[in-house]
């Protein structure tokens, strides 16, 4: 049984269970294991087609409901008064379980449709009414802008005519008469009047003028209001055209043109007071037409409100179902075909509260048959389930995504929650950008239940996701800055310091003056000709030295994990040799540099020694130790005797595992027996498969299958996979320590940004005085702000991160981490809106 | 050289291209799809492929004109999302991919004038990749030399269908010529294209257009059987690329024909026992040409993901496809109308 409490150190203890459930029950049971959320059913039919399985048929039905559910939710989306949509959480729950659930389920569906049938109707007579008002609008346009037309063509033949009677003498009796007939009816050019789409009146023209040889007269102005399709909520703006030309030819070709091209044509009179005439009707017809479309559309309002009361829940269902009737169809009936037989792997913790639940599904259902449930003795790996909560959900996830842990593997999730915010802060140590992204955090923190129920975009999501990680990569961004003494590249002067510069014309020099600097470096540092110097080599020894705590305790985890398998060969063979080999060389190279930083090297006669340089004189040329630089007295007999125990670790890791297992191996095979899989597991194997085909699709419950995880003992395979495993760890070992030098390099180079930053900005102005310079400071501060954020914070800190990230995945975890297991993915509701 | 500049202007769509064609469906997914019992279970299906929700929110009765739109549709999203991301020469490139379907949008428009049928109902078959501004206004012309003045003396048609100017009246036999002869002109064109645009691109595309054309060879010459096409008109309808030039009067002839070209002489192979037996006559025999121009089609445009650095693959991309969506819609024809022993007739690409 599992650990009294649930724990990170290792995931969570899994067994397999097999539940036998009424088919009555089925449905009901599922969902309520689906709220509870911690069941994996396994699919028991894989070679079952998706639409030959049992309950294809729920599963189309839900899935026609989740499309009328998705048309509603678009209907309401498009519409442009928002339609308010009442919160899951505060309507009343939908039952879909116990006795009547069958019954809701039909009404739902049932209501679905008339809401549908009802909204379609709607929107289709709102359309054609709309359509219709859409063309009545046009013609009042066209009659409009037309009229224009006639206006001006009427004053300019009236100019032509005028001049022409001046010119010539009148030619006919009944001029007169001519005269007013000519004021009545003006002129017979014969035209085609309509409306086209703006963006194709261009190609409108130039087709036609071609078709027509430029034998037309067109003209055409702008319709100032867009038209609104109802259904898709797209704005078209149109045009009123109107075309003159001779013939009915060339009219009827004219009009044939407009009609493909998607114009509507509008028969429009010649005569001024039919036009007006027109006009009057169209103008009624419209108010009616309006009046009748407000009422539709009010209706359809209030349908839209009816629904959107509703669509909460309805979504909420629909989803349900369709979930519970997939893990349905990983089911197998048994014999008779009347329970059906599931199989899951479950947090053995959990247990009780599965029992609880199936009982209270009984219960809830109104049946008396309690489903069954009982443990499968299996050898599969059973998945890896950590149990999180909101803070260390983030840390998981960082090292779920380099792997995910073997089955209850120590989980190097649990102590990155320490180390992970503490290597970025060695990276990233400043008092002032520390809390600059450690108050984002706790902004983060507190919006965090607003936030976490909105959609938040790709980026700002992610920073809102790690909002734990940041806060305490913030928290120890303000402590390594105070180690560091940097506050936004100034220092603090928070005690009193160790120097004094005398005054001095030229160069100074700092002088003891008795203190000691309590925490952190002194900030007469700050500015001093050879600071740089001083934090490079500080810098440079602390990563060092933080490198090997952090491989050594890696390493370490290796033992949980090999007592837990119960695999004491790999503590002898693995673990010892890997500490010394790891120890002797770099864990003495820690020591050394805690030693020498521990010396009062002025009143030495020796000079400091270069640890580099004797490190590489440690292996080149073991024993000897140059007098002049000798850290110690007897260093040469020690390094010798470290260098000695570090290379006879490196046979005892290549051969030791290995001999011991192909003893092993000769030992059981000296006693008469073979592997199972070989020969004996034939006979066996067979009998499972007539098995299998005697009980075909009824209830045959699939047991344990014995191929999986049988350890082949090949021997050159282990004595390969221990080589390589060998090589790599000691290659390893020197490569991952100078990896580890990239903490010194990144904080040096940030440091060295802010900097440059304060300098080239802010430092230049600080003494301008007057309006002007208080101005330029103003303007620059703000300027040196913002690169702060979003040079230094944001994107520095995203490259801290970012190596902070690979020393965890690729310095530490190849230590200890094996990473092969795989999630467990429950069935959960909750998730399932999650996934929404 | 073009392999160190082509990814500059081009890699980005190369990669959604493959990417694309990493999501056509396979003999696995064919092999469920042709399981399918209804029309909603080939739906559910092809949900689970690169298709997605496409149909997820057609109302139920599902028809295979629907399906057939909506696959088209999610090849011209995604050929428009190439055309609109990319910068010249590949630019021109897609456009000339565009001009065959062009052409068939205009032939078609023609005959259904023609035949006078509705404008509306013409335009709504016509494929969307070929569509151009100007289009409708084809409705009005009678004959070529108006077709030419009105409308596509500012498409890029225009230079092909000058060589067909002196075609006088409109009718069916006058249009099939027509068709040929701009085909023609546009296979000719294409591929001088190509053979500016790299020589990576060129061989690639020239060994698809060659068998383009030679297709279209074949097909006229047996479509001209007992027709009043003299040998002489035929002739000036054959692209002049390609590899065959068949001047027969009989099947027997073309298949000798094609004997002289080692990729094709398979084409007529089962052919003649077929012919033997009677039974399918010289209908039958460019039924089954026809399948095997296209698995011949298929199977080069295959090719042209062999190589990189090269244009080939976005019009072998968009063929594959259409084959594809061809392959969809056979087997939910089938499906629809219950005819399950011929379910597999489909050309499988992957």
């Amino acid at each position: 049984m599992g650990d009294d409490y649930p724990t990170l150190f290792r995931s969570e203890q899994m067994s397999l269970m097999q539940f036998l459930i009424p088919t009555e029950v089925a449905h009901d049971t599922v969902a309520e294991l689906g709220e509870l959320g911690n069941v994996e059913f396994k699919d028991l039919n894989p070679a079952v087609n998706p639409f030959q399985r049992s309950f294809v048929g729920e599963i189309r039905r839900t899935e026609e409901m989740a499309r009328r559910v998705r048309f509603f939710e678009s209907q309401i989306q498009k519409e442009k008064d928002v339609v308010p949509i009442r919160p899951l959480y505060n309507s009343a729950p939908l039952v879909t379980v116990g006795p009547s659930a069958a019954h809701n389920i039909d009404e739902l569906d049932v209501t679905l449709a008339e809401h549908e049938t009802r909204l379609v109707q709607m929107n289709d007579s709102y359309k054609t009414l709309s359509e219709r008002t859409r063309e009545l609008v046009e013609a009042r346009h066209v009659l409009r802008e037309t009229a224009v037309f006639f206006e001006k063509a009427e004053t300019q033949q009236t100019d032509i005519r005028t001049s022409f009677d001046d010119s010539s003498a009148p030619l006919l009796q009944h001029d007169d008469r001519e005269q007013q007939y000519l004021s009545t009816v003006q002129f017979d050019l014969e035209f085609v009047a309509g409306t086209i789409d703006r963006t194709r009146i261009s190609t409108f023209e130039r087709v036609l003028w071609r078709v027509l040889r430029g034998n037309l007269y067109m003209n055409h102005t702008d319709i100032t209001e867009p038209f609104v399709d109802p259904a898709t909520g797209t704005e078209t703006r149109k045009n009123v055209f109107i075309i003159f030309a001779h013939g009915d030819a060339l009219l009827a070709k004219i009009r044939k043109v407009a009609e493909s091209m998607g114009a509507t044509l509008y028969p429009i009179d010649a005569n001024a007071d039919k036009r007006s005439d027109s006009l009057r009707e169209v103008t009624a017809r419209l108010e009616d037409l309006e009046t009748v479309l407000y009422n539709t559309g009010v209706n359809r309002r209030s349908e839209l409100l009816r629904i959107g009361e509703n669509l909460a829940k309805w979504q909420d269902v629909v989803r349900k179902e369709k979930a519970i009737y997939e893990t349905m169809n990983l089911f197998n009936y048994d014999v008779r075909r009347k329970t059906l037989v599931a199989e899951g792997w479950v947090p053995t913790r959990d247990l009780t509260m599965i029992h609880m639940a199936l009982r209270h599904a009984t219960e809830e259902s109104g049946t008396s048959i309690v489903p069954i449930l009982q443990e499968l003795r299996t050898n599969k790996t059973p998945p890896t389930f950590t149990r999180t909560n909101k803070f260390t959900e983030g840390f998981q996830t960082i090292m779920d995504a380099y792997g995910i842990a073997t089955y209850q593997e120590v989980n190097p999730g649990l102590f990155a929650i320490v180390t992970f915010p503490f290597l970025f802060a060695v990276m990233f140590g400043d008092i002032g950008h520390g809390l600059i992204i450690f108050f984002a955090a706790l902004y983060m923190i507190f919006k965090e239940k607003k936030w976490a129920k909105q959609e938040l975009d790709e980026i700002l999501g992610q920073f809102f996701y790690g909002r734990y990680i940041i806060l305490l990569m913030g928290m120890f961004s303000v402590y390594t800055g105070l180690m560091y003494n940097d506050i936004f590249s100034k220092s603090l002067h928070i005690w009193h310091s160790g120097w004094d510069f005398p005054e001095s014309d030229g160069v100074s020099y700092a002088v003891s003056n008795g203190h000691m600097y309590p925490f952190g470096v002194d900030p007469a540092w700050h500015g001093a000709d050879n600071g740089l110097v001083f934090t490079n080599s500080y810098k440079m020894k602390m990563s060092i030295v933080l490198g090997v705590i952090h491989m050594t305790f890696a390493l370490c985890l290796q033992l949980p994990n090999h007592i837990r398998f119960k695999r004491p060969l790999d503590i002898y063979a693995n673990f010892i040799p890997q500490m010394i080999f790891l120890q002797s060389i770099f864990g003495y190279l820690v020591v050394c540099i805690l030693y020498k930083w521990s010396i009062d090297w002025s009143t030495r006669d020796t000079e400091p020694p270069s640890l580099l340089n004797m490190l590489i004189a440690m292996i080149l040329s073991p024993g000897k130790v140059d007098a002049a630089s000798q850290l110690y007295t007897g260093q040469g007999f020690i390094q010798v005797v470290l260098l000695l125990l570090a290379a006879v670790c490196v046979p005892w890791m290549l051969c030791m595992k290995p001999y011991f297992q192909w003893k092993e191996m000769q030992m059981i095979q000296g006693q008469g027996y073979v592997g199972l899989g070989h020969r004996n597991g034939g006979p066996r194997e067979s009998a499972d498969e007539v098995l299998e085909i005697e009980e075909e699709g009824n209830g045959r419950v699939i047991v344990e299958e014995m191929e999986e995880e049988h350890e082949q003992h090949d021997f050159s395979e282990v004595v390969i996979h221990q080589i390589i495993h060998t090589i790599e760890f000691c290659l390893g070992c020197i490569s991952h320590t100078a990896s580890y030098l990239r903490l010194w390099a990144l904080s040096l180079a940030h440091a060295q940004l802010s900097e440059v930053l304060w300098s080239m900005t802010i430092e230049k102005f600080l003494g301008m005085s007057g309006i002007f310079g208080t101005i330029a400071l103003v303007m620059v501060v703000v300027f040196w702000f913002s690169a702060t954020v979003f040079i230094l914070c944001i994107m520095e800190g995203l490259s801290a991160f970012l190596h902070a990230l690979r020393l965890h995945w690729v310095e530490a975890n190849s230590k200890h981490y094996q990473g092969e297991g795989y999630l467990f993915t429950p069935l959960s509701f909750a998730k399932l809106d999650e996934k929404e | 050289m073009e392999g160190l500049f082509f990814n500059v202007n081009n890699g980005f769509l190369e990669g959604i291209v493959r990417g694309y064609k990493s999501g056509t469906l396979t003999q696995s997914h064919y092999a469920s799809l042709t399981q399918c019992e209804t029309l909603e279970d080939f739906k559910t299906q092809l949900s689970a492929t690169d298709y997605g929700n496409f149909l997820a929110n057609e109302p139920s009765p599902l028809s295979t004109a629907t399906i057939a739109d909506k696959a088209t549709q999610t090849l011209v999203d995604q050929f428009n999302f190439l055309r609109s991301n990319s910068v010249e020469p590949l630019s021109k490139f897609l456009d000339y991919i565009t001009y065959g379907y062009m052409i068939d949008n205009v032939v078609l428009l023609i005959t259904g004038t023609l035949h006078e049928r509705d404008t509306h109902e013409l335009l709504e078959r016509c494929h969307p990749l070929g569509i151009f501004d100007t289009m409708p206004a084809l409705c009005v012309a009678t004959n070529v030399e108006e077709l030419y003045q009105s409308v596509l003396v500012e498409t890029p048609l225009a230079p092909y269908f000058r060589d067909c100017l002196s075609a006088a009246d409109l009718d069916d036999m006058n249009i099939e010529i027509i068709r040929n002869t701009v085909y023609k002109a546009y296979l000719e064109d294409f591929y001088n294209y190509v053979s500016t645009i790299g020589s990576t691109t060129a061989e690639v595309m020239h060994s698809i257009l060659a068998f383009e054309a030679d297709r279209r060879t074949i097909n006229i010459t047996i479509n001209s059987f007992d027709t009043e096409l003299t040998k002489e008109q035929r002739a000036k309808l054959f692209p002049a690329i390609g590899r065959l030039f068949p001047a027969a009067d009989d099947i027997d002839q073309v298949r000798q024909v094609c004997e002289n070209v080692g990729e094709y002489r398979s084409f007529f192979d089962n052919s003649a026992s077929a012919q033997s037996n009677g039974d399918l006559g010289d209908f039958g025999v460019a039924a089954q040409l026809e399948d095997r121009f296209f698995r011949m089609e298929v199977h080069l445009n295959k090719l042209a993901f062999l190589q990189q650095f090269q244009y080939g693959v976005f019009y072998s991309y968009v063929k594959l496809k259409e084959q594809e969506i061809r392959n969809i819609t056979w087997i939910a024809e089938c499906i629809a109308q219950d005819a399950r022993d011929r379910i597999h007739d489909f050309i499988s690409i992957f």
